[in-house]
């Protein structure tokens, strides 16, 4: 969409000289809204910080790469440097020995910013439902897209990033401070309580499931802090 | 089992060569090493047998196992030269804890298996890492995941796991697969870590302070 | 068969000596007598997350000045406890989880770990089941080799060779996809067998893709092999020697690049490698310039044994025919009261090993890549799941490597030991 969809009269009608490119009567200047102007810009603009960590992470590079071309997206230049960035792209698997990394990586990106979650594991832990992983980073950093898929193809990504862009657009600056406040005293902790992280990473079916097939050989000493019932 | 004949054959002659007998029926074995381990060892030898249609696996004394590994490595006649694999087996159910040494030889072209059984209670073997450099990280990752100690080691500190974990050793079949604390404690411990920590210029040094690193560990076996 | 090994003859830089060390390249560190200033060591730290460490791998370096007097890589960012999840999971099952695991040539993966289960079981899987895995492995080697190629080019400063690699990639992503339904995570095997047999067509994609990429090799070749800048970077650096590699464990092109005759396919031969007439290449000076060199005649000679691999494809049932074994074909569950049977013991109880264990070595893409199984009698999941990962073996070199050499070398050294962190970490 270009801008002349947010003028008055759809930019459609143009004026005869100089520098009239856009409609709505005067050649010199234009009415919108400033929330429209300025989500325009920043969801047409946005630098991913691509936190690839495994298979997801090949996928994210097809979907730069020229078949599928995330630049036609204003997506243009991976910033591998958080302090730049816009959008956090965590794709694959984060085990909790990386998990400060990423928060990190969070904490470090400035404001406005968002974060897609690529993939199964990112989002839920996938199949590794396991005493290394994080069983979704949402339990780490906030995240405003989930892409489901083991691995996502790159459109499936192309199409997440899209409804960032969605959210952006409506977005208001007039609520700027209300969304975007930052706690200072939250840096480097997780994101959720502990009742919402065991609720969010309870067991998943399939985990248990295998535990209950276990025919017995492999023997488990119940333990009061696990949370799996034996 | 196999119901091979049922298998129509493609076009080409099948080569004559493939091995098809019915696999991991144990039986004696020709392998060379073994007559010649038996012989020069005697009772430190504590069983041979096949697996897998080809391959010939042993059981050492674990209390002689360098002196039985140096020798499979520097005599003429056996020269395995090269350490594939270290690792660990543990069956459960209080069984002996066991490490698996993966072997070929680059001169003659063979392969052979070693196996110590360790029991729970003296989770001990010394180090080949004097041997073989690339056993380094391997024995590391046993001593990570089973929490064997190799003793001669020159940097046995954890590899794969957070160097201040503190559930355990997880491929112990005691070690439930979501680990020993709650998600939520789990979080809160990983996101709590400094990972620079681990990291001073002292720590560096090969061989530099291990038994310091492994006492910050050792709590694991104490919790849960 | 033709003569085993071919030595690379590649006109090397005069510069340099005999023993691949740089006599006085304008790039090698001068050794100009300094008077001693009481420098410090300094501590810098790569990654984990760092693009040119290709994943999350962190190596924290002790530097004088510029050059590297020591790394600590520090792994274990990616640990997804595959093996112990493996436990938990019946025979087939785990074959979903091996193609996590390098993602870069997953269907390497699928075959190397049920050979490892059928070889315990004593299964023998029949002869087109043979032919079609030789042909996925060897794809799939080329596959993961592109990658290193376009990846370890941008390391050294050139994009092009990213482009034309990955051009080529997606051409072997769409045969992955008709062959399994997925781009990378493939889990295309089953133990006895493989999923579903080709589709149709899919030889003449394959020959496609044959006739095209040798040309794109080839423009590869002309962009890297004699280009100066390449070569002042690869030339005598991450020199190791011949016992040194073996001593360290290294495999793969990694260890022939250093001068030692040691393929999988030639010393311990699986399906039939011994009849198939291809070549190994073996380098002289163990530095990265002759791993590259490796690894793109490696790729040729992955051709090679594809396009003899295509004309001997015999007919024939793709999966063994034994109802313990292999699932019955859909119709037949739902038309045949014993088949149904069948399929309901493979799925809910699996396929019951005999004690023993099993390790079977095949040639990676990355090197010797080892499976080893352990069971117990009637076991229907492994007791123990053991992966011998070839790029955890070959990176624990690298401080080796490093040590005398500048920081831009540690990455091209790095990048030329061509590691899978999925792999590495596990
Ligand atoms: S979601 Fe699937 S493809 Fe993505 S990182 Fe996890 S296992 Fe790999």
């Amino acid at each position: 969409m270009g801008l002349g969809d947010l003028l008055p009269g759809g930019g459609t009608q143009k004026s005869e000289g100089g520098l009239g490119m856009f409609g709505a009567g005067s050649p010199t200047f234009l009415t919108t809204k400033i929330d429209e102007v300025i989500n325009w810009g920043r969801r047409n603009s946005l630098w991913p910080m691509p936190f690839g960590t495994a298979c997801c992470a090949i996928e994210m590079m097809a979907a730069a790469a020229s078949n599928f071309d995330l630049a036609r997206f204003g997506m243009e230049r991976m910033s591998f440097s958080p302090r730049q960035a816009d959008v956090l792209i965590c794709a694959g698997r984060v085990p909790y020995k990386l998990a400060p990394v990423l928060r990190r990586i969070w904490d470090q990106m400035p404001q406005p910013k968002w974060c897609v979650s690529m993939g199964a594991c990112a989002s839920s832990g996938g199949v590794f439902d396991v005493y290394s992983m994080v069983q979704g980073i949402d339990t780490i950093v906030p995240v405003d897209v989930y892409v489901p898929g083991c691995p996502p193809r790159p459109e499936g990504l192309i199409y997440g990033l899209m409804m960032i862009q969605e959210k952006i657009r409506q977005e208001s600056l007039g609520r700027h401070f209300e969304h975007r406040a930052e706690d200072p005293a939250l840096v480097a902790a997780p994101r959720a309580d502990e009742e919402e992280i065991v609720g969010l990473t309870g067991p998943f079916g399939n985990s248990t499931h295998q535990e209950k097939l276990a025919d017995g050989r492999i023997v488990r000493s119940p333990d009061p802090n696990d949370d799996v019932p034996v | 089992m196999g119901g091979l004949d049922a298998v129509e054959r493609g076009p080409l002659p099948s080569d004559a060569s493939a091995t098809s007998d019915s696999g991991s029926a144990a039986g004696e074995s020709d392998h060379p090493s073994v007559a010649a381990l038996r012989a020069k060892f005697g009772d430190a030898i504590q069983g041979d047998t096949v697996h897998a249609g080809d391959q010939t696996v042993v059981w050492i004394d674990p209390a002689r196992s360098l002196e039985i590994l140096t020798w499979l490595k520097d005599d003429p006649g056996q020269k395995y030269d090269m350490m594939s694999d270290v690792t660990g087996v543990d069956y459960g159910g209080g069984r002996p804890v066991e490490v698996v040494y993966q072997m070929f030889s680059t001169t003659h072209k063979r392969a052979l298996r070693i196996r110590c059984k360790l029991p729970l209670d003296a989770l001990e073997i010394d180090s080949v890492v004097g041997l073989w450099v690339g056993a380094n990280w391997l024995e590391r990752e046993v001593y990570d995941l089973f929490g064997v100690t190799f003793k001669g080691h020159p940097d046995l500190r954890r590899i794969l796991m957070p160097q201040d974990y503190a559930e355990g050793h997880p491929l112990r079949k005691d070690f439930p697969l979501r680990g020993r604390f709650s998600r939520a404690e789990q979080t809160r411990r990983a996101l709590a870590q400094d990972v620079e920590r681990f990291y001073g210029p002292e720590e560096l040094v090969e061989g530099g302070a291990p038994q310091q690193v492994a006492a910050r560990s050792e709590p694991a076996e104490g919790e849960g | 068969m033709a003569e085993r090994t071919i030595e690379l003859n590649v006109s090397r830089n005069p510069e340099m000596g005999v023993d691949g060390l740089p006599k006085a390249s304008p790039l090698a560190p001068i050794d100009i007598a300094e008077p001693d200033l009481g420098t410090e060591e300094m501590l810098i730290n790569i990654g984990p997350q760092h693009p040119a460490t290709h994943g999350v791998l962190r190596l924290i370096c002790e530097l004088d000045g510029e050059t590297v007097v020591d790394v600590t890589p520090d792994i274990g960012f990616l640990h997804s406890s595959f093996e112990k999840l493996g436990e938990y999971r019946t025979w087939n099952q785990i074959v979903t989880l091996t193609d996590r695991m390098d993602y870069l040539a997953p269907l390497i993966y699928n075959c190397a770990y049920v050979m490892s289960v059928e070889k315990l079981m004593g299964i023998e899987v029949t002869e087109r089941c043979k032919v079609v895995r030789v042909i996925i492995m060897e794809m799939d080697r080329i596959f993961g080799h592109l990658l290193w190629l376009g990846t370890t080019a941008i390391d050294v400063g050139a994009f092009t060779p990213f482009l034309y690699a990955f051009q080529q990639r997606e051409k072997i992503y769409k045969l992955h996809e008709s062959l399994t339904g997925a781009r990378i995570t493939t889990s295309a095997t089953r133990v006895g067998g493989m999923m579903a047999d080709l589709p149709e067509g899919w030889i003449d994609q394959l020959n496609d893709f044959l006739d095209h990429f040798p040309n794109t090799l080839g423009e590869i070749d002309r962009l890297l092999t004699g280009n100066q800048i390449h070569i002042g970077r690869t030339q005598g650096v991450g020199v190791i020697g011949a016992d040194e590699a073996i001593n360290y464990g290294l495999t793969g092109a990694n260890l022939r690049a250093a001068g030692v005759d040691y393929d999988v396919r030639k010393d311990q031969p699986y399906y039939d490698y011994e009849t198939y007439d291809f070549e190994v290449p073996i380098g002289e000076h163990g530095d990265c310039y002759d791993r590259y060199l490796c690894r793109m005649e490696e790729m040729r000679q992955s051709v090679r044994i594809l396009r003899q691999a295509i004309d001997r494809l015999p007919g024939g049932p793709i999966n063994v025919q034994d109802p313990n074994i292999s699932l019955p074909s859909k119709t037949d569950c739902m038309s045949d009261m014993e088949s149904m049977i069948h399929h309901f013991k493979l799925i809910t109880d699996g396929i019951p090993a005999p004690e023993g264990d099993c390790y079977m070595a095949i040639e990676g893409s990355k090197g010797e890549l080892g499976m080893y199984v352990v069971a117990e009698e009637g076991g229907t999941k492994p007791v123990r799941w053991r992966i011998r990962p070839p790029s955890f073996v070959n990176l624990s070199a690298i401080p080796k490597l490093a040590r005398g050499h500048l920081v831009s070398d540690l990455i091209m050294i790095n990048a030329s030991l061509d590691i899978v962190l999925g792999e590495i970490d596990r």
